[in-house]
């Protein structure tokens, strides 16, 4: 009842009303398939006319049974596999599991491919950041940022494209360092290969381009009264709810927990950068929003510290042919697009990981849904549904 | 002319201009739409411009299977469309293009065209309810809530334009914007309603319909990230298509009914009785477009409000608003 | 905005301070043994003492609850390799992170489960949050937690039977072809790893 009131329209005198004219409340499933579920999500509620009275996620449809399969590959071919865990960050997925096995191996990859994920990592977050602003709106019924976001994500995935030859999975990095950039011969892969011709021109490009994007958002969305009245007070997520549910990344920041994985743990050199960490305070969907949109800007900020401070040198370390992984027990996390992603990897010395739990961020994020949903109308649903930026294969793994 | 060649030709006008002004604001939906989003939208069809999109849809809809959900009203769910369809062409016999060119001018013309035009919203009901659907029948319900809460202030809203021209005959509103709302020297200056005191009325108006004709930003009964597609969710085919045709003549209806209460119809400023004899009819419809547009213009821009704002706004700021605006009106009135 | 972290932050976790924070921490929850290898403490605790050693850890300031899961420890694998020497406790291990907000400070609370009985007491009333990890491992390794009123399938459908995470499971896609399993790796070991010659080293 909170949330209605704040909106002013809704008054005791309404509640006391329904409860005279007591109905039956009616189901109402949405979703597997359904326009704003991201993918194969469903959402038993039930609905008290407009409003959402509770709410049940069902997921799995997306089950691939990621924790299983890694216990059949090794480690080179379970690069490939993490990077589909959440699609619109592929890159990203693969680096805190790299990182992993290079603690468990003792192995360092050297300075430049170090920036080199760096570069990539933001590069994804941006493209994924980019996607949340062109869904949210749209599912708040504006299409046009869509248009926009999409258009400026394609600069981004095509420089992702020009280094690693794949825009959503680039199963780019290796143990020890990063592979050779693509478009690469049998006769050039001899040689320590580097990043692709005219690279940092055109990144810092898409870096002024990039800022403009942020400047037409402000403008076309942020300044909106439609925009903010949907957004304003709507799914309050409260500091407790994130450390009861371990809700991470632009979620919990936007609570006022500004906690980033890159500020305190060096599993990249983020040090080595000069960036913030963009927090609200209010926990609504508009906080999520304004958070994820600085955040682009602040990763701008890292693109261009790390482009033009690349350092020279190999792109890969020495690594024997055969790895074999001492064993150890590691965890290992990033700060991924969605939040933090970990591997807790239990190696027992061989060729194949004896048992990798994956820690997504989706997961997490999402299981506080029912929580925000108490007195929320059907359309906030949607609204807190955008404002969450789940993407299912992070949650279902 | 006997009364049947009479009729057969009225009824071909009324049918021409309905679809032709849809079919018309379709095609601009598609490119202006496109335009605002970088996009270039229809481009094939016709071979230039994609000028022959409306129509290509119009022949796809046809060739799809018409599905009636099990569990359906069978009678109800098909008659639905045809309800909606009825609603809004009803409008176009009343609107007058020119002194002369009118299907039937009626003495209560505004009045009717406003009752006549909330019939769409029986359609909807009736289609949100027959489908068997809780999407539909949220849909439904939504557009219903609508029609209560702004039929009201467009209502108001007319009521005042028929204080100051003093008739509710939609010609005869028109005709008194022709009236010369000042004179400097020998030259006698008519203007449209919308300059001589209903500016507020027009914007009631134009947000009352938008809410009408559940366009963006009050599409909340069709709201498809919502409700899939609300009402229209389970209809295909030719029945689709009719929703559909009756969104965009309904945005034309609507647009004319303005055009007549607040932009003086088809009279320019300036302009002879004699040359607004032959221009009017492209006077009115260049104005009707120019709404439409405003209409698409707002469409591709705003995100949507929800249902408890909507209503807000209607009970709170709308009404309130046109009720003052009445009695403005009527104090100038009687004042002057 | 703020710019939440000093430098120092990043850095706090070498290896004496991180083992100093386990010995600490070890004392606090009251835990029997710990390790603290490659920056990741694991505490264990028993089983009895589950939820109370997650509140005192929880109580000392680790309150973001990050994850829980478990892991199948057995001598005899259907899938994948097997434990190093083969004299292993059959057991599951259940662990659960919790972590801070405020700095890099974690750790691993790390309980033995027979697995004869497999059951132990749910977080439930500790975090909220804890509901789906407790389900998602009760149907993926069939450990009860006792409490937790719907331990019902999150994951899989209703009518699956067997607990998927299980070493005893198989893998039906390897069983039928076991390409690119263990087979692949032993047979053509470069194939793999053909990359590891283009570094810089050559």
């Amino acid at each position: 009842m909170s949330t209605l009131d704040q909106s002013g329209t809704v008054h005791i005198s309404d509640a006391s009303i329904s409860v005279e004219l007591e109905t039956p409340g009616m189901t109402l499933n949405i979703g597997p398939q359904h326009p704003s579920t991201h993918g194969v999500l469903r959402l038993v509620a039930q609905v008290d006319g407009e409003r959402v009275s509770s709410l049940e996620p069902m997921i799995g449809y997306m089950h691939r049974g990621y924790e299983k399969l890694v216990e059949v590959r090794n480690y080179a071919q379970i690069i490939t596999l993490i990077n589909r865990i959440d699609w619109t960050a592929g890159y990203a997925n693969e680096v805190p599991f790299v990182v992993a096995v290079e603690r468990l191996t003792e192995i360092e990859a050297p300075d430049r491919a170090q920036y080199i994920r760096v570069i990539l990592t933001e590069m994804t977050r941006i493209s994924a950041h980019l996607l949340f602003l062109s869904s949210f709106p749209l599912e708040l019924g504006a299409s046009t940022p869509l248009m926009y976001a999409v258009r400026d994500r394609e600069y981004v995935l095509e420089l992702l494209e020009s280094v690693t030859g794949g825009r959503f999975h680039p199963n780019f990095n290796r143990v020890g360092g990063v592979k050779p950039v693509a478009g690469g011969g049998s006769t050039t892969k001899k040689q320590s290969q580097d990043l692709p011709a005219g690279f940092i021109a055109a990144t810092n490009a898409m870096v002024k381009r990039l800022r403009g994007t942020c400047v037409t958002f402000d403008g076309l969305v942020t300044g909106n009264e439609v925009f903010l009245a949907r957004t304003k007070g709507v799914g309050i997520i409260t500091p407790d709810h994130v450390h009861q549910y371990g809700i991470s990344g632009p979620n919990a920041r936007a609570s006022g927990v500004g906690f980033d994985v890159r500020k305190h743990e060096a599993y990249l050199p983020y040090d080595k950068f000069d960036f913030a960490i963009p927090t609200e305070t209010d926990g609504d969907c508009f906080s999520r929003y304004a958070v994820r949109l600085a955040e682009i800007r602040e990763s701008l900020k890292i693109i261009e510290q790390a482009v033009n401070d690349l350092p020279g040198g190999p792109l890969r370390s020495k690594v024997p042919r055969i790895l074999k992984v001492p064993a150890g027990e590691i965890y290992v996390r990033g700060e991924n697009p969605k939040g933090e992603m970990g591997y807790y990897i239990v190696s027992e010395g061989g060729r194949i990981p004896y048992r990798v739990k994956i820690r997504t961020a989706s997961y997490s994020n999402l299981a506080v849904l029912p929580e925000l949903m108490n007195g929320a109308l059907l359309p906030d649903l949607v609204a807190i549904l955008g404002s969450l930026d789940f993407v299912l294969g992070d949650v279902d793994r | 002319m006997s009364f049947a060649v009479l009729l057969t030709v009225k009824v071909l006008a009324v049918l021409g201009l309905m679809l032709g002004g849809a079919l018309v604001v379709i095609y601009a939906e598609l490119k202006v739409g496109a335009h605002m989003q970088n996009r270039i939208g229809p481009y094939f069809a016709g071979g230039r411009f994609g000028w022959a999109q409306p129509f290509a849809d119009a022949l796809k809809f046809m060739q799809k299977e018409d599905l009636v959900p099990d569990g359906a009203d069978d009678r109800v769910y098909k008659l639905a469309p045809y309800v909606v369809l009825m609603g809004t062409i009803g409008v176009f016999v009343v609107l007058p293009l020119s002194p002369r060119f009118v299907a039937r001018d009626l003495d209560l013309g505004a009045f009717y065209a406003l009752a006549i035009s909330s019939l769409t919203t029986l359609g909807v009901l009736m289609a949100g309810w027959s489908s068997n659907n809780k999407y539909s029948l949220i849909g439904g319900l939504r557009a219903a809530a609508q029609l209560i809460a702004y039929e009201l202030p467009l209502v108001l809203a007319v009521v005042a334009v028929a204080i100051q021209a003093g008739t509710l005959s939609i010609s005869g509103i028109i005709e008194a914007q022709a009236a010369p709302a000042f004179s400097i020297g020998e030259l006698n200056v008519a203007l449209p309603y919308i300059l001589t005191g209903q500016i507020i009325g027009f914007a009631i108006f134009v947000v009352a319909s938008l809410a009408e004709l559940s366009r963006i930003p009050f599409d909340m009964p069709i709201a498809e990230s919502e409700l899939t597609m609300g009402f229209v969710t389970e209809y295909s085919s030719i029945r689709f298509a009719m929703f559909f045709l009756a969104e965009y003549a309904g945005m034309v209806s609507m647009s004319a009914l303005a055009t007549a209460f607040y932009l003086g119809g088809y009279q320019l400023p300036g302009l002879s009785a004699t040359a607004v004899e032959v221009l009017g009819p492209v006077i009115f419809i260049s104005k009707v477009f120019l709404l439409s547009f405003l209409f698409i213009w707002l469409r591709w821009t705003l995100p949507r409000f929800r249902e408890d704002q909507l209503q807000s706004l209607a009970w709170r700021w709308l009404i309130p608003a046109a009720l003052l605006n009445i009695a403005i009106t009527a104090t100038f009135k009687v004042v002057f | 905005m703020t710019d939440s972290q000093s430098e120092a932050g990043v850095e706090s976790t070498n290896d004496t301070t991180l083992t100093d924070y386990a010995t600490v921490m070890a004392t606090t929850v009251g835990a029997s043994s710990w390790t603290a290898d490659h920056g990741t403490i694991r505490l264990l605790v028993d089983r009895s003492n589950w939820v109370s050693a997650v509140e005192a850890a929880s109580a000392s300031g680790l309150k973001f609850f990050s994850f829980l899961s478990a892991i199948d420890w057995a001598n005899e694998v259907e899938v994948g390799e097997g434990v190093a020497d083969d004299a292993v406790d059959e057991r599951y291990d259940l662990f659960c992170r919790l972590s801070s907000t405020t700095s890099a400070d974690a750790v691993h609370l790390v309980t033995s489960v027979p697995k004869d009985d497999a059951s132990i007491a749910t977080l439930t009333g500790l975090f909220a949050g804890a509901a789906w990890h407790e389900r998602e491992t009760a149907e993926m390794f069939g450990i009860d937690f006792v409490g937790n009123s719907n331990l019902t399938k999150l994951y899989l459908p209703d009518e699956f039977e067997g607990h998927p995470l299980r070493k005893s499971f198989p893998l039906l896609a390897r069983e039928i072809k076991p390409w690119p399993g263990t087979v692949d790796v032993e047979d053509k070991p470069s194939t793999t790893n053909v990359e590891a010659d283009a570094g810089a080293g050559e």
